[in-house]
């Protein structure tokens, strides 16, 4: 899947994500698929930023931040009864995956992300929220 | 610097992956600058040398200290370890990886001895991708 075929409005992206250089290549990566993203620095933000009736269709989020973790952020956002936006579990290590389904993530995905594996869950995303406003 | 790196530039990166300090996560990272992102590899390199010397600086004070917090010190290895892996910066990255070991245990010495192993892999890591951007630099001073 190429950049070129992503089509329809912009999918809205929150990267959860502490670490500066993990924000800006995950950014970078999205960007190419024509997302508007929004970065919150830890779980507790990204719980805010859905306080203030703001809007994701996909988030991206780490597990360990300062504050409030990822699995913590994603209970509490689910809890919400956001039950649409896809979550996705991002993290250095294998065995915290069950940590991230557990609190409601939909996928996990290891670190460091590969540009491939990202272009296929941006365009279901989209298919969905294309479909959805027929 | 160029929307896509300059050849000389690449072919320095790919003399890079022969010292063993970085890997194929840092060949990537350069696929992703082009027109639309074209000071992406900059800014994340130096984003990465600017944080990673502050956390090597955290951790120096970290375990000074006389009742050192090893859930604290791993916490900035953590980070250090998932930005070095983003980069490529593979010696680096495999440093974390044992240090966060040491935490486990809380055993002072082996942290303190690796933080040193970690600094020196650090700076020979930063100085690399320093003198890339120069180059990167002075490529496009020259065709100016």
């Amino acid at each position: 899947m190429t950049t070129s075929t992503v089509q329809g409005s912009p999918v809205k992206a929150l990267i959860v994500e502490d670490t500066p250089v993990h924000a800006l290549i995950l950014s970078t990566i999205l960007r190419k698929f024509h997302c508007e993203i929004t970065v919150a620095e830890n779980g507790n933000e990204a719980v805010q930023l859905f306080l203030e009736g703001k809007k994701f269709d996909i988030i991206f989020c780490d597990k360990e931040m300062p504050v409030m973790s990822g699995p913590e952020a994603i209970e509490k956002i689910r809890a919400l009864g956001e039950s649409h936006v896809k979550i996705v579990g991002v993290s250095a290590g294998y065995d915290l995956e069950q940590s991230f389904m557990s609190a409601g993530a939909d996928i996990f995905l290891p670190k460091p992300m590969k540009f491939d594996v990202v272009g296929p869950i941006i365009q279901e995303v989209m298919n969905k929220k294309n479909n959805s406003m027929v | 610097m160029a929307a896509t790196m300059k050849l000389s530039t690449l072919g320095y990166a790919a003399s890079m992956l022969s010292t063993g300090l970085f890997d194929e996560e840092f060949q990537k990272l350069l696929l992703l600058q082009n027109n639309s992102d074209p000071n992406f590899v900059t800014e994340t390199i130096t984003m990465f040398c600017e944080d990673g010397e502050q956390t090597i600086g955290e951790l120096t004070k970290q375990l000074g200290k006389q009742c050192v917090n090893f859930d604290e010190v791993a916490n900035f290895v953590h980070k250090l370890e998932g930005g070095s892996a983003s980069v490529g910066a593979k010696r680096v990255k495999n440093t974390c990886i044992q240090f966060l070991e040491f935490c486990k245990e809380k055993n002072r010495d082996g942290c303190l001895k690796t933080l040193d192993t970690l600094r020196v892999a650090f700076y020979e890591v930063s100085g690399k991708f320093k003198d890339m951007l120069q180059l990167e630099q002075q490529q496009a001073e020259a065709t100016k």
